[in-house]
């Protein structure tokens, strides 16, 4: 197979795993402030899950940014992976994963370093996490090429109305009721 | 559900995706209806004229009859095909008649 084609089909395929590890990480994160999915397990094993997910999207979206980077129709370099709205064409879908990719890294990087910080100010960049998510969702709304295929549509549009809906609860009701 | 339980769902999940998202993407490599179309998508594809191949011509002094070859002190005048003549493995054409 010809490896521009396939950095291009990895870049995709990868995109599209990417997504769905950070839409567990991001539902299991919501989870373990409202009760909601507390039929479905305890808040240490969604904590849990919720820490495990970090290692499913890490690799997933490093292959996918990586792909992108050496897919020469892409036209994608290194700079474009910290800087938004530099690429020529299709400046605002790739910019805004551009900045869902800044925030991500962000929001790790001061997980991983919670302990150092201040827990509120920790708390509120932990919160950003749900821009994060919007800007992943319009970016590959936007730019996604496989988004208008029935089944991926369908599993995509699932996951970010669940992630919609408990993010919803929590902000209007806070932690529900079990 | 235990922590293991929830960790393997989510990494089957997430397998399962990509394994068919990269199935999907592999048997549809272009979208025409993709959101995005970089600008060398709109251009249509570069085809790259076969390179013309130089190929030596064959000797058109005939052999006469005690009279061999007269040797060229200067060698045989370069052929260049255009593209659209495709050089074949055949043996070169000679002279062999004799009137």
């Amino acid at each position: 197979m010809d490896p521009q084609l396939l950095v291009w089909i990895v870049a995709r395929a990868m995109g599209l795993a990417a997504y769905i590890a950070l839409c567990i990480a991001v539902l299991s994160g919501i989870a373990l402030r409202t009760a909601v999915l507390d039929w479905l397990a305890k808040n240490r094993a969604m904590r849990a899950l919720h820490d495990w997910t970090t290692w499913l999207w890490i690799p997933l979206g490093s292959l996918h940014v990586l792909a992108l980077l050496l897919d020469k129709t892409a036209q994608i370099g290194l700079a474009d992976l910290v800087l938004p709205f530099r690429v020529e064409y299709g400046s605002l879908a790739i910019g805004l994963g551009t900045l869902s990719l800044d925030l991500l890294i962000v929001i790790t990087v001061t997980s991983w370093l919670r302990r150092r910080m201040n827990d509120e100010l920790w708390r509120w960049i932990h919160r950003t996490s749900y821009l994060m998510f919007v800007l992943l969702f319009v970016h590959a709304l936007l730019s996604g090429t496989d988004f208008n295929a029935p089944l991926i549509s369908a599993v995509s549009w699932s996951a970010a109305g669940g992630i919609a809906l408990l993010a919803t609860s929590r902000i209007v009701l806070g932690r529900l009721p079990q | 559900m235990p922590a293991w339980g929830l960790k393997v769902g989510s990494l089957l999940t997430t397998v399962l995706v990509l394994a068919g998202s990269y199935g999907y993407a592999a048997a549809h490599i272009k979208n025409p209806d993709a959101p995005l179309q970089p600008p060398v998508a709109d251009k249509p594809a570069a085809t790259a004229a076969p390179a013309a191949t130089s190929t030596p011509l064959p000797s058109l002094v005939g052999i006469r009859r005690g009279n061999p070859p007269r040797s060229t002190a200067a060698p045989a005048p370069l052929l260049n095909l255009t593209p659209g003549v495709q050089a074949t493995a055949l043996p070169a054409i000679t002279f062999t008649h004799v009137s």
